[in-house]
């Protein structure tokens, strides 16, 4: 899998984040890096303990990193998730965007796992 | 057709050959016959002459005898009887007074009475007899008493024969050997010999060893051939001669030795003269001459033929060298074919590669005006479009300049514009042009220069520069990553004269070196190399061949190469240059004290020397460590250096190390000058922090040491230099930077740092805040300010910071945030800070502003 693939797969902008680092090596070192990064956890802690201005922060960072490495499709569900939180709105559709929040997650992280095997070795 | 001709010519050769042989061969073949008739011929006169001398002498002497006794007969009275005592006393008196031996009448019945003398009897009595008694004189041989042989000769006497007296004739003998004593019957001077035989072939007088009693017989026995017919057939013939009374000659062989025969009659006898002479004395002459003849026509023969050898030969030469004028005049033609047909593919490869490499370019020029006028109102984004378009107009233009100055070489127009011309300043120029490559390859470039005294020359500028950077170029071009480029110059006398200088220029680099193949073609127009390696390498392939001809055919120097595969480079250009004819600046400056560093021996002898020429002495050393050392002894007693030169890349202790240390030890009194071959502006704040006062840069020309000392001679706030500043250069400011997720931090550091800009990390608020605090006046010349952050958000922060009790607490804080709706725009310039940035973070955005708010 190529890191262009990986972009495919996580349904992120690769043109973007090559035009704005303009190093693939770059690009997967912090591809790489967004594993480790804590904020994801932090949200979900924070949304199940019901601490919505912490989730808002999580989330922010969250919608932060994504921009910066244009993962698009997580980008959109947890910008929406950072408005939803940031008026401290934790109803149901706050609960659907988490969710929606969570599903990208997961696939950007699957889809990086999948290119670190095979490109990590 | 060379082997036509040459077919034709050996066969015509021979032919002639065959012909003059032949031709010789017959002629000889008829001479030497034709010499065997005239033997022949000459062998009959001969031996006829011969035979009849004898003929004519034994005529001669047995006429004489016969005289005598004719004249004995005469005294014979016709009256008086033969008996008569008186008569016969008379008689014998008379015949000895006449040599007789013998004397006696012959009776007409072959009776013998003797008068004096044996008694004689006659070989063959009938023929005798028959002619005695028809009153004819003869000659017989008759035998004595005791059998010896005697010549008879008898004269008819005039008596009527009586009964009792029957004389016929008077008979007289002599001795054989008054013969044949006589007549030489023996073999003379010439080996000819006589034998003298009757008609019956019994021999009458005998000779040269002849012992049979029959001439036939010996025939018979000893001849081996007769002129091509056998014995008896010779002897028929002789025979018929001898009854017909003919002469007979003949040639025949006995005991391997050929002879001439001649046979003729006796005269007053019944006898055959036989003569032979033996072919050998007469042959030798003529077979000489034969030879001689045949000596002469074989000579002719081959004088002729080595004539017509000679004309051949040298026809053949003639027509061999033709052919061979023929085949060089063809092969030229074909060479010259091949040439011009490998030129028209050169050119044509290079159109195609040409083509490829304009298209290149501009399509970038193309689509980028494209993607400017579709976002025509995105100033970040033309702006970065035209900064690639004035990128690719630069490459392309230098793709036509190439093809210019080619098409000017080629059409014999490309003139040189001759001024004068400063080496240092074109040294410098290419320098600063080429350092940005070199950066970029990280690669180790170092520049030397040794004793360059001329730095005036008359020269044109521009060529000069175009094979510096050509050269230098190249070397970039192809040595790898972090792999060493080297250029030298260096001065000696020129053998054109004192007007002149030869100056050397050596471009050396480690990088992938050129195949020995290509080497050749290095200078030819449109060569690059096509080898994987080089693929990708942009250019004309028109450089080498333009320098080349800039150097040797414009400026009538030399230009050598040596290169090894996988190893590197070096082009060594030798220029005699004319010396600039006016008086360089008088350079002079105090007479300082002074130490140059450098771990190159030779820059620094070089620099020393030029130092000293402007009025400096100066010591040198080529590490860090010995330095310091020399400071400070030179402290101790008092005596300080008043300006140190120190190389930044020393090994061991570096330059900038090197100056803390001084600093250390001595102060901030003594100037630090770091030589450097690179821009010097990344290590600038580094250098400045260790007490480096300034900067020289290499190459060290006298007049760059005497610019860059004369500051010095005056009061020290004359001022220092300062690097050039390009654009939003923002190399050495540094940031603090407010960001709470590493991974953010990582990606800003990443692409901020690239632009030369020193990074500091603040995990919170709280931190920047403390940094801030806890650093030096002026340290930090910027914040960048995340909003979101755990402990302290970006907007107490900035508050804070800007109600410290610090002269820089005004510093510029720009936002930098996920929040990019216009009200956390205004909140964060609410707050006190100046500008705000929507993440993700854009690099030319972030220095643009920082740029705006540093300045």
């Amino acid at each position: 899998m190529t890191l262009k693939e990986c972009y495919a797969a996580l349904n992120g902008d690769y043109e973007e984040v090559m035009g704005r680092l303009r190093s693939e090596r770059l690009v997967q070192k912090f591809v790489l890096k967004f594993l480790e990064d804590g904020s994801f956890e932090l949200l979900c802690r924070s949304m199940e303990a019901g601490d919505l201005s912490e989730a808002f922060r999580a989330a922010h960072t969250i919608k932060g990193v994504c921009a910066n490495m244009a993962f698009s499709a997580l980008l959109d569900s947890s910008s929406q998730l950072t408005e939803r939180l940031r008026g401290g709105d934790g109803g149901a559709q706050t609960q659907e965007l988490f969710e929606r929040v969570k599903a990208d997650y997961a696939r950007t992280a699957q889809a990086i796992q999948a290119f670190r095997e095979e490109a990590g070795g | 057709m060379k082997n036509k001709t040459t077919r034709f010519l050996l066969t015509s050769l021979i032919g002639v050959a065959l012909l003059c042989v032949c031709v010789f061969g017959v002629f000889a073949v008829h001479m030497g016959n034709q010499s065997a008739v005239t033997i022949n011929q000459v062998g009959t006169l001969y031996m006829s002459s011969m035979s009849q001398q004898i003929s004519v002498h034994f005529e001669s002497i047995i006429g004489i005898q016969m005289e005598q006794l004719r004249a004995l007969v005469g005294t014979i009275p016709s009256d008086v009887i033969h008996s008569d005592k008186t008569l016969q006393q008379q008689l014998m008196a008379q015949a000895k007074a006449r040599d007789f031996e013998y004397l006696g009448f012959y009776g007409s019945d072959g009776s013998f009475e003797m008068l004096y003398g044996s008694q004689l009897t006659v070989t063959d009595p009938k023929p005798f007899l028959d002619s005695l008694n028809k009153n004819q004189e003869k000659v017989a041989i008759g035998t004595n008493a005791q059998g010896q042989k005697v010549v008879l000769l008898g004269v008819p006497s005039p008596h009527p024969p009586t009964p009792e007296h029957d004389c016929a004739a008077l008979v007289a003998g002599l001795p054989v050997t008054y013969i044949s004593d006589n007549l030489s019957l023996e073999e003379n001077s010439e080996r000819a010999y006589s034998f003298i035989i009757r008609r019956d072939g019994s021999f009458v007088i005998r000779s040269n060893n002849a012992y049979r009693n029959n001439y036939f017989e010996r025939v018979r026995v000893l001849y081996e051939d007769v002129n091509g017919i056998t014995a008896e057939e010779y002897l028929e013939e002789l025979n018929a001669a001898m009854v017909e009374g003919i002469d007979y000659s003949n040639e025949f062989t006995m005991g391997g030795e050929r002879y001439h025969l001649y046979c003729t009659h006796l005269p007053y006898s019944e006898w055959f003269l036989l003569t032979f002479l033996p072919y050998g004395s007469m042959d030798s002459i003529v077979t000489g001459f034969s030879h001689e003849w045949s000596s002469l026509t074989i000579l002719s023969g081959t004088i002729i033929l080595t004539a017509l050898l000679l004309v051949f030969y040298k026809y053949y030469g003639l027509t061999r060298k033709q052919l061979r004028e023929v085949e060089e005049a063809r092969q030229a033609a074909e060479a010259a074919r091949k040439e011009a047909e490998h030129a028209n593919r050169a050119k044509s490869e290079f159109l195609s590669n040409m083509s490829h490499d304009i298209r290149t370019p501009m399509n970038a020029i193309v689509g980028m005006t494209a993607i400017a006028t579709a976002n025509i109102d995105d100033t970040r984004q033309v702006q970065n479009c035209l900064k690639k378009i004035a990128l690719s107009s630069k490459h392309l233009l230098g793709l036509i300049n190439d093809v210019l100055d080619m098409s000017k070489i080629e059409s014999g127009k490309m003139t040189l514009n001759m001024d004068q011309v400063s080496l240092r300043e074109v040294t410098d120029g290419i320098v600063a042009i080429c350092q940005p490559q070199v950066k970029a390859k990280r690669q180790q470039f170092d520049v030397f220069i040794h004793d360059i005294s001329t730095e005036n020359v008359v020269c044109d500028s521009v060529r000069l520069n175009q094979v510096l950077l050509n050269l230098l170029s190249n070397a970039i071009k192809f040595t790898p990553e972090g792999g060493e480029i080297h250029m030298a110059l260096y001065e000696e006398p020129s053998p054109k004269g004192d007007d002149f200088v030869r100056i050397h220029i050596e471009v050396r680099d480690t990088g992938i070196g050129m195949s020995r193949d290509f080497q050749k073609h290095i200078f030819d127009s449109f060569a690059r190399e096509d080898s994987a390696r080089v693929h990708r390498t942009e250019g004309t392939g028109l450089g080498m061949a333009i320098t080349k001809y800039i150097v040797v055919d414009a400026m009538g120097g030399t230009i050598d190469m040596d290169s090894k595969q996988g190893e590197g480079t070096q082009f060594s250009v030798t220029l005699d240059l004319e010396k600039a004819q006016v008086m360089e600046e008088d350079m002079v400056l105090p007479n300082w004290n002074m130490l140059v560093v450098d771990d190159d021996r030779q820059l620094c002898e070089s620099t020393v020397a030029a130092l000293a020429s402007i009025g400096v002495s100066a010591e040198w050393t080529l590490d860090g460590e010995n330095a310091v050392a020399m400071v400070v002894k030179r402290h101790q007693r008092g005596d300080d250096y008043q300006i140190i030169l120190l190389d930044w890349k020393l090994p061991g202790m570096d330059g900038i190390a090197t100056a803390k240390q001084i600093r250390q030890k001595l102060g901030d009194k003594v100037p630090i000058l770091l030589i450097s071959a690179y821009d010097w502006g990344e290590i600038e704040a580094k250098a400045r922090e260790a007490g480096i006062t300034g900067f020289i840069s290499k190459p060290l020309f006298k007049s760059t040491l005497f610019n860059s000392l004369r500051q010095f001679a005056g009061p020290l706030e004359a001022g220092e230099q300062k690097p050039e500043q390009k654009g939003p250069d923002l190399r050495g400011r540094r940031v603090l930077v407010a960001e709470d997720n590493e991974l953010n931090w990582e990606i800003a550091s990443e692409l901020l740092s690239a632009e030369g800009l020193e990074l500091a990390w603040a995990e919170n608020g709280q931190t920047c805040v403390e940094m801030f605090e806890q650093s030096p006046v002026g340290y930090y010349e910027a914040i960048l300010m995340d909003i979101r952050m755990p402990v302290m958000g970006g907007y107490e922060a900035t508050q804070v910071i800007r109600t410290l009790e610090r002269p820089d607490r005004d510093l510029p804080i720009i936002a930098m945030t996920a929040d990019a709706f216009a009200e956390d725009v205004k909140r964060s310039l609410d707050c006190g800070m100046n500008a705000h940035i929507a993440k993700p973070i854009d690099v030319q955005e972030v220095l643009r502003l920082l740029d705006k708010y540093l300045k």
